[in-house]
């Protein structure tokens, strides 16, 4: 418990300074000033949910493999880290994108395939609610994870190709060219600081999984107790 | 400071979106510790 | 039995089976019709507007038509449990799948064929001239529906909410497969048609891709 609180503790401090350092260590940008900052955060949120997703296609495939619980219980908690760390992904791009450019939202390749990705994560936590049998219900959502993972490549190819082909605002295309090094390093401390963020919550929503999963057996052993004739008898029950 | 609101109105959504998540996360993680201690309870007794 | 037999064995049932009711082809070009018509209401194009909307209403027709046929594909398995039966049998388990694709793209296709005369008529585009390369186009596109949307009826069908789970699943995978559908379309309906390359070759990835993953997973999608 003590060291649990500890870390949560330097996480916290860690999501501070990153903070910190996005607002006051960070360079003012010359064209959007201030509001620029965000991108800090936004960028950091898109790692910390590309590497969760990660995560779960890995789990998913390692399920399938091997059949071992707990790949299933990695899966579904990283799909769900993930589609939180995408929820604020896109919050901070609204956020951004109507003081810096007037616009609350465009459909350009990176916005599309973040917002996609969110409504397929999405579905993925609705199939699994949807399907009452454990093991049916790890082996069809890894199916559908691996398809939506295969997925997402297509959909940011195909909202290139046809960027390329009806050119809309190029509003995220001119972050990285030429940053700064102090914004740089102000990043890199912005990734990590969400990176162990997410993992973090990843780390506990697993425990939560866990412990449904020890409910269960439990469960499962009190049912199988009581149906034995001795336990009854014993206490005077009958 | 121009557009200072929008700003801490990303800030304020990066803590909130994963501090209502933990929470949620972790009150689940106190019930369901009850509930497995209960559990255990009964099947030392039975 | 090699899997392209059994493939062909099954799906000769299938279509044994939709021949001697018709009720769901019927049903899905009636579909596609209804809402091809509720478009025109809605909107009243010009003959400039109905060039440049027509491929996008065309291909959400198609998806919204497909999704409904698609969930019968493994649902009306479950009444009678017949899928314990197909398992049984000395196939592979892709066999079943594929037999399934191949029933499915056929009657999709069929819908369509019936479709696009009437979307052409209805909206005033010519198809004089484009018919084979539209076929293309349209053969490619509903692989890709068909192929995604089999697998996804083989996982809905024993979820919950089966009929409104399967559209939410197949229609936000599908997504980069509309997008260049419509163009490749588009491209056909312009005042010089021509066959968009890049499209089409973006669509036979989408096939490939997914098809290759149907045939990794299938022994996952129909286990106990």
């Amino acid at each position: 418990m003590k060291a649990r609180f500890g870390i949560t503790a330097l996480v916290a401090a860690l999501l501070f300074f990153a903070g910190y350092a996005a607002l006051f260590i960070a360079p003012e940008e010359s064209t959007m000033h201030e509001i620029q900052r965000v991108f800090y955060f936004h960028v950091a949120l898109w790692s910390a949910m590309y590497t969760a997703l990660t995560i779960a296609f890995v789990a998913n495939i390692a399920w399938l493999a091997t059949r071992q619980p707990r790949w299933d219980w990695l899966g579904v908690s990283a799909v769900e880290v993930g589609v939180v760390s995408c929820t604020g992904g896109l919050i901070t791009g609204v956020l951004w994108g109507k003081p810096a450019w007037g616009i609350w939202w465009t459909w350009d390749a990176r916005l599309t395939t973040a917002f996609l990705l969110w409504l397929l994560y999405i579905a993925y936590l609705l199939l699994r609610g949807l399907l009452e049998d454990p093991q049916r219900r790890a082996t069809l959502s890894a199916v559908f994870g691996i398809f939506a993972f295969l997925d997402a490549p297509l959909v940011y190819a195909s909202n290139r190709l046809w960027r390329t082909q009806h050119p809309a605002p190029v509003v995220f295309g001119g972050d990285n060219s030429g940053l700064d090094p102090v914004m740089g390093k102000v990043l890199m401390v912005c990734i990590f600081a969400l990176l162990t963020v997410m993992i973090l919550l990843l780390v506990d929503r697993y425990r939560l999984e866990r412990m449904r999963h020890e409910v269960d057996e439990l469960r499962l052993a009190v049912e199988s107790g009581a149906a034995r004739p001795n336990s009854a008898v014993t206490k005077g029950a009958i | 400071m121009t557009h200072f609101h929008f700003l801490f109105a990303a800030w304020m959504a990066v803590w909130a979106v994963f501090f209502v998540y933990e929470i949620s996360v972790a009150s689940r993680v106190a019930r369901l510790r009850e509930e497995i201690e209960r559990l255990k309870q009964q099947v030392r007794e039975g | 039995m090699t899997t392209a037999r059994a493939a062909a064995i099954l799906l000769a049932k299938e279509l044994r089976l939709e021949f001697r009711t018709r009720e769901l082809l019927t049903a899905t070009v009636v579909f596609a019709v209804v809402v091809v018509v509720l478009f025109s209401f809605a909107f009243d194009p010009t003959a400039a507007e109905s060039r440049r909307y027509g491929p996008g209403l065309l291909w959400i027709a198609f998806l919204f038509a497909g999704s409904l046929m698609l969930h019968p594909s493994f649902g009306r398995e479950q009444a009678n449990q017949t899928l314990d039966a197909l398992r049984m049998a000395p196939i592979s388990p892709f066999a079943i799948v594929l037999g399934k694709m191949l029933a499915n793209l056929l009657f999709l296709s069929v819908a369509e064929a019936i479709l696009v005369p009437v979307f052409a008529v209805l909206y005033n585009i010519s198809l004089a001239g484009i018919v084979g390369r539209l076929a293309i186009v349209l053969v490619l596109g509903t692989l890709g529906v068909v192929v995604t949307g089999t697998v996804f009826s083989a996982i809905s069908a024993h979820a919950r909410m089966r009929e409104l789970l399967l559209p939410l699943l197949l229609l936000p995978i599908l997504a980069p497969l509309l997008i260049a559908a419509v163009e490749a379309t588009a491209s056909l309906f312009s005042e010089r048609p021509a066959l968009d390359r890049a499209w089409l070759a973006f669509l036979g990835g989408f096939d490939i891709v997914f098809l290759t993953a149907s045939w990794l997973l299938s022994d996952f999608l129909l286990e106990e």
